[in-house]
């Protein structure tokens, strides 16, 4: 049993390696993902163009417009210009912010008086525009104090926990990893069943003494094994280059993650007991795959999804992974909060394996 | 001493029956031949025998192992090649072997000793580093030879295994069954080659599943009814259609000349007026004894 498993698994490994397609896929993925995932999927808000229309032009409404572009957060570089240039460089898309203060801004300000200044920002983006808006309501709030030495009675002392500076890359990397852990295991253990199939040395396999048992596991670890690597690389690339904050225990992450895999090594056995040609394969694994990372939270919170298709990302079991890696890598989540993202991996993942298990014990009887 | 029993085996697909009502044995040091035309079950058999397909009714046992039963007992005895090549394209030659000699269980040191004599036998040699699917035809027959050998089983079944290889590697594949028949394995192999058929010990002919004659080479020339005429003209499909427009005799092309068989007892002087109004000279008619050839195409027609 052992020595049959060895000599698969030994085989599968040669092929993966003498695969040139497969191992640009194995190795090339998790890279270009997380990079591209890392720097151009990032949702933070840098370096806004903003164009200044400053009616005032006095010392003070200066100095507003400097502490605007203190940060690295609006640019403000452009020179002043007029309403009409403003609004002609938003639809040319050379703004995104435009700031209109007023005449006698600095004047009423010297009289206490209240002044209204405006702020206009480019909507078609609604993510980045609120976040926009709220740089510039604490900038102002900020200058506000500092000008007329008063602070308002409420003020919100504000803390973001698990990641301050607020950066994309800390939460997609996690998300990286674990989608990537889901295609690499579920392709590759489909299309490897399918290809020996597609070829005829499946029928071949059965007349050899290897058993159902020996024949799922020596199709499902050397694939097991190069999802770990994928992720570890994926891993090592988001500490190192990234320098994401790695917050809980490597070894729990690595833990649920092979509690995980039973879920999609189990998918890919059942894509391929469906399918009869490698195509087929994978069509049939983008196909669960896209589902399954669209309403796993990835990209979007599931909590602004429409109540019908919250209820439905139950049944995504790679929901409860992405929650599983988020949080032992972000906020150093332990057992004692995951146990129920792990109580549903184990439901999903014996489930789904056992099933996958008899149908395809059936089917290669 | 029979080591593959086959009785009453019938294997059905929706309507279509592929196998009806088939029985025969195969021995221990003999090649049994099945023959036939395509479709005519012999793969059916030969899967069902492997275990690859539950048959409808009949038994099958295996050194007295029932497939449908003990197919586990059964799998350490059988080598089974079958007719598509189904090895790895991408693993080189030594990498294949080594993969079916691990799932038998065989160790490091059983492997090398046994890849030695596989590569003597089939001059894989100096191949063994060649991915398998940059073999040509017949090397590639023989690495799924070797892999279906590499356990020692006692029962070969092999699914056309020259279709398709030049006629050297034919010969040379023939010599590897007599060798293997010579150590006393059981071989039951199909061919669409006539003259494979003269070096079995025992041939079947087989048609729309069922068994049309059974014997050795020699026994089933026996069974030619009629006359064999050869006519020393090349078979064009125009003559081949006025020949056969003649009622009484049956013509078929043989090689570049045709073969008229009559029936009985009747000779080919009766038809010398009909050969002579379609333009043939009956001196170029000369009575020849029959081939084994001769026979599968009778029983055949019929």
């Amino acid at each position: 049993m052992v020595r049959t498993i060895l000599a698969l698994m030994k085989k599968e490994f040669l092929q993966v390696i003498r695969d040139s397609n497969m191992l640009r896929m194995v190795f090339l993925m998790p890279i270009v993902q997380l990079f591209l995932l890392g720097y151009v999927a990032s949702t933070d808000v840098k370096l806004i163009s903003t164009a200044v229309y400053d009616d005032d032009r006095s010392g003070l409404s200066r100095e507003y417009v400097r502490s605007l572009s203190a940060g690295e957060y609006f640019i403000t570089d452009t020179p002043e210009i007029s309403l009409l240039e403003a609004e002609r460089g938003f639809r040319e898309s050379r703004y995104e912010v435009a700031l209109i203060i007023p005449r006698g801004f600095s004047r009423k300000l010297q009289e206490s008086k209240q002044v209204k200044i405006g702020l206009m920002v480019d909507g078609t983006n609604a993510n980045s525009a609120s976040i926009a808006l709220g740089y510039a309501n604490v900038i102002t709030r900020q200058f506000n104090e500092r000008v007329t030495g008063f602070s308002p009675p409420i003020t919100l002392r504000q803390k973001r926990l698990y990641n301050p500076e607020g950066e994309s890359v800390y939460f997609m990397v996690p998300g990286i990893v674990a989608t990537l852990l889901t295609m690499i295991t579920m392709l590759l253990t489909s299309m490897a069943i399918v290809r020996e199939r597609e070829i005829g040395t499946l029928e071949q396999l059965m007349v050899t003494p290897i058993s159902a048992t020996a024949l799922i596991l020596g199709k499902t670890i050397p694939f097991a094994l190069i999802g770990f690597l994928e992720m570890s690389v994926a891993l090592f690339l988001g500490v190192t280059w990234f320098r994401i904050p790695f917050a809980g225990s490597w070894g729990l992450l690595y833990a649920l993650s092979f509690l995980f895999l039973f879920t999609t090594l189990g998918t890919g056995m059942f894509i391929s007991t469906i399918s009869t040609t490698q195509q087929q394969a994978m069509f049939l694994t983008w196909f669960f795959a896209i589902f399954a990372i669209m309403t796993s939270g990835f990209f979007a919170p599931i909590a602004n999804m429409p109540r019908s298709i919250q209820y439905l990302t139950y049944l995504n079991p790679l929901r409860y992974f992405m929650t599983t890696v988020r949080g032992i890598m972000m906020k150093g989540a332990s057992l004692d909060v995951l146990y129920p993202q792990v109580m549903a991996m184990i439901i999903f993942g014996i489930t789904i394996f056992t099933f996958s298990w008899l149908r395809f014990s059936k089917r290669v009887k | 001493m029979s080591i593959v029993e086959v009785s009453n085996l019938y294997k059905t697909y929706g309507p279509f029956e592929a196998v009806d009502n088939f029985s025969f044995s195969a021995n221990k040091g003999e090649i049994l031949s099945l023959v036939g035309p395509d479709g005519a079950g012999k793969t059916s058999i030969f899967r069902a025998v492997c275990g690859l397909i539950k048959y409808d009714s009949g038994q099958i046992k295996i050194a007295s192992f029932d497939v449908s039963r003990d197919f586990e007992k059964i799998k350490p005895l059988l080598g089974y090649m079958p007719q598509t090549f189904s090895l790895y394209p991408d693993l080189s030659v030594e990498e294949n072997l080594y993969f079916y000699a691990g799932l038998f269980g065989l160790k490091r040191q059983q492997f090398d000793e046994k890849k030695k004599l596989l590569y003597q036998f089939s001059g894989l040699g100096p191949f063994h580093n060649r991915h398998a699917g940059a073999l040509s035809g017949g090397m590639k027959q023989k690495l799924a030879l070797s892999c279906a050998l590499v356990h020692d089983p006692e029962v070969f079944v092999l699914d056309e295994p020259t279709t398709g290889v030049d006629p050297l590697s034919r010969r040379q594949f023939w010599d590897i069954l007599k060798n293997l028949r010579a150590e006393g394995s059981a071989i039951i192999v199909s061919t669409p080659y006539i003259d494979e058929l003269e070096l079995s010990d025992r041939v079947i002919f087989i048609y729309r599943g069922s068994k049309m004659a059974e014997g050795t080479p020699g026994e089933l020339v026996q069974k030619f009814v009629g006359q064999v005429y050869q006519l020393d003209l090349l078979p064009t499909s125009e003559r081949m259609q006025q020949l056969n427009k003649i009622e009484g005799i049956t013509s078929r092309r043989f090689g570049a000349s045709v073969h008229i068989y009559t029936r009985g007892s009747h000779t080919i002087e009766e038809y010398h007026d009909d050969l002579r109004r379609i333009g043939i000279d009956p001196d170029l008619i000369t009575p020849v004894q029959p081939e084994l050839e001769d026979t599968f195409i009778q029983f055949m027609g019929n």
